[in-house]
């Protein structure tokens, strides 16, 4: 214990005290002239939010490919994948489980799930959270007593409110996704069965049975040209001969 | 009985309130019968100093507004809103009569180990005796009961003050209120002795102690002639009325609320602005030593109001600095806030004391 400091307040003169004094209703009487304010006076006005946002997630299941990778990749297992009228998956979200990671945004490939600024949405019980493909195309319902937005400004000494007198749209254009062209790619033809689960599985009907005159026994063929590269016949095939490949121009 | 009437009306007409503002209205009310008698009572000197000005009115509305003024000033120094939803275009400036209607009808409970009779009996005795002071206090030229030892009845009953908080805390009979009670006794005694030398040191100044006196007197005001006794006096206020540096007795983290820890409904209501109360007594008391009491530039329409009006706004601003110490000042412990009353307060007071000493011996 003998390396070890003793810890003293700091000793101050009377002029120190009386400066220090000083300073401190200085700044009272400042502040009470000029007041800062950090509170945002939330239902009549509301914070600016960046474009980036992770707030209530909405579907367009035109663009939608049925792919499962929200689902799989959702690590609060909120999002389960429903069969619609239309024989095709749709994702549902209840977000009683939704952590808002928005993992399922950045990994939807055809861009249908999007972002809002919505945050603040008002459930009568856990049940309603529940939010089923048709909730989630259209936004739920708002009411705007907003009039004011409201940005938090930091520079060199303190934190200042800056006020707009514009409501800030809650809406933001879906980013289109960046598209890796690719094709599902047969990597071993010679293991093929045939069992045509590719076919049946292929939305847009790349894949399709061809018989080979030479050995008279049926393998099936993808059209690279038709392909949209969704990966449904990889995750399906029963050989597990296909693969996603880069489309090499 | 006619003769009694009339010996009292002249009594009371010939010390009358002139109000030159609204003498108009008032020849026209002396048309209606009985009117006469009542505009004379009302507008007769002690009468109106204890119903209006300083009085009930004006203490009242002090009550109502002044918590709400405090909170909102605090609130824009350190960064906050304040009281903002009730009314919220007026900034919630009817907050304190919304809780005060929410205390009215909440159940005041009375808890099993309280000693009953004292327990509901001592909000009201307080506020009534933290009323009394106030008889003494004269706005301009208007005070209820015109002494000699102004002064120093007014400090007495000043004195009175901590009694009945200790009386709040001993008839709750709880842990807190009686830790609160004890802290209260302390500071109290810390906090008199330079409060009372300090008022001292303005008798001899002044060479008098009948208030009105002292305060039509100074042609120079009371804090530049010694300011050493208006510094003491101001720290000394802060303390007696439990203000943040010195909020020892009703600490909220520890004690949550001291001697009244365990009073609920109109008794807390009666207790949450008792503090108030005591602020515009002593405000007054620091307005009329220090501060030239209702001296100011006259308003001719406004008559004997003028003094009042001076008095008024420089007692509220002695009140709102008094107030605005909260955003300022952490609290004090215990021992902090004792060595502060008895070691460099109270030689202020001495200094406060010599100087008012040699000021009068060279003048």
């Amino acid at each position: 214990m003998s390396g070890m400091k003793k810890v003293v307040a700091p000793e101050y003169n009377l002029s120190d005290k009386i400066k220090t004094h000083a300073y401190a209703i200085g700044t009272a009487m400042e502040e009470s002239v000029y007041p800062h304010t950090a509170t945002v006076l939330y239902p009549r006005e509301k914070k600016k939010m960046p474009d980036n946002f992770r707030g209530y997630i909405l579907f367009d299941p035109d663009k939608c490919i049925s792919c499962f990778n929200c689902s799989f990749v959702c690590p609060a297992n909120a999002i389960r994948m429903k069969e619609a009228p239309n024989n095709r998956y749709y994702p549902t979200i209840d977000y009683g489980k939704c952590i808002f990671c928005h993992f399922c945004i950045d990994s939807c490939s055809g861009g249908a799930l999007r972002t809002t600024k919505i945050h603040d949405v008002a459930y009568k019980d856990v049940d309603e959270m529940f939010t089923s493909t048709e909730e989630m195309i259209e936004p739920p319902e708002i009411i705007r007593e907003d009039k004011k937005s409201v940005e938090y400004v930091i520079d060199e000494t303190d934190l200042h409110l800056k006020r707009k007198k514009e409501r800030d749209g809650l809406f933001v254009e879906a980013v289109p996704p960046v598209e890796i062209p690719m094709v599902s790619q047969c990597v071993d033809r010679g293991s093929c069965l045939a069992c045509k689960i590719c076919e049946r599985v292929c939305e847009s009907g790349a894949a399709s049975s061809v018989v080979e005159e030479a050995t008279m026994t049926v393998k099936m063929a993808i059209d690279a040209e038709k392909c949209t590269g969704c990966g449904l016949c990889v995750k399906e095939c029963s050989m597990q001969i296909l693969r996603l490949v880069r489309v090499r121009k | 009985m006619m003769e009694m009437i009339n010996g009292l009306m002249n009594t009371m007409l010939s010390n009358q309130v002139s109000i030159p503002l609204i003498e108009p209205m008032l020849d026209m009310l002396q048309g209606i019968p009985m009117m006469g008698y009542m505009i004379a009572l009302v507008l007769w000197k002690p009468f109106f100093a204890i119903v209006i000005c300083p009085g009930l009115t004006v203490g009242g509305v002090s009550l109502l507004f002044f918590p709400w003024i405090e909170r909102k000033l605090c609130a824009r120094i350190q960064w906050r809103v304040g009281p903002h939803e009730i009314v919220w275009w007026l900034g919630g400036v009817i907050q304190i009569l919304a809780d005060t209607l929410r205390f009215l009808f909440q159940e005041v409970i009375v808890h099993k180990d309280a000693h009953k009779r004292y327990f509901l009996q001592f909000p009201f005795l307080t506020f009534i005796a933290f009323l009394l002071p106030l008889l003494f206090i004269p706005a301009g030229n208007i005070v209820a009961i015109k002494t000699p030892y102004g002064l120093q009845i007014v400090l007495l009953l000043l004195c009175l003050f901590p009694l009945f908080v200790m009386g709040l805390g001993w008839a709750s009979n709880s842990r807190f209120a009686y830790i609160g009670t004890v802290r209260e006794a302390f500071v109290y005694f810390a906090e008199e002795v330079p409060f009372i030398i300090a008022a001292l040191a303005m008798i001899i100044l002044y060479k008098t102690s009948d208030l009105t006196l002292m305060a039509s007197e100074q042609c120079i005001p009371g804090i530049i002639l010694n300011p050493i006794a208006a510094l003491t006096f101001f720290i000394a206020a802060a303390m007696a009325t439990s203000r943040m540096p010195f909020e020892i007795a009703e600490s909220d983290q520890e004690l949550c609320a001291g001697p009244h820890v365990e009073y609920s409904g109109i008794a807390f209501g009666l207790i949450y602005v008792l503090c108030y109360e005591k602020g515009y007594i002593i405000s007054g008391l620091m307005t009329v030593l220090f501060l030239g009491g209702g001296a100011g530039p006259a308003i001719p329409y406004l008559g004997d109001l003028s003094g009042a009006f001076w008095f008024i706004l420089k007692t509220y601003f002695v009140m709102t600095t008094l107030f605005v110490l909260r955003t300022i000042y952490p609290r004090y412990r215990l021992d902090q806030g004792l060595k502060i009353g008895w070691s460099p307060m109270l030689i202020m007071a001495l200094i406060a004391l010599a100087v008012s000493l040699v000021e009068v011996a060279v003048i």
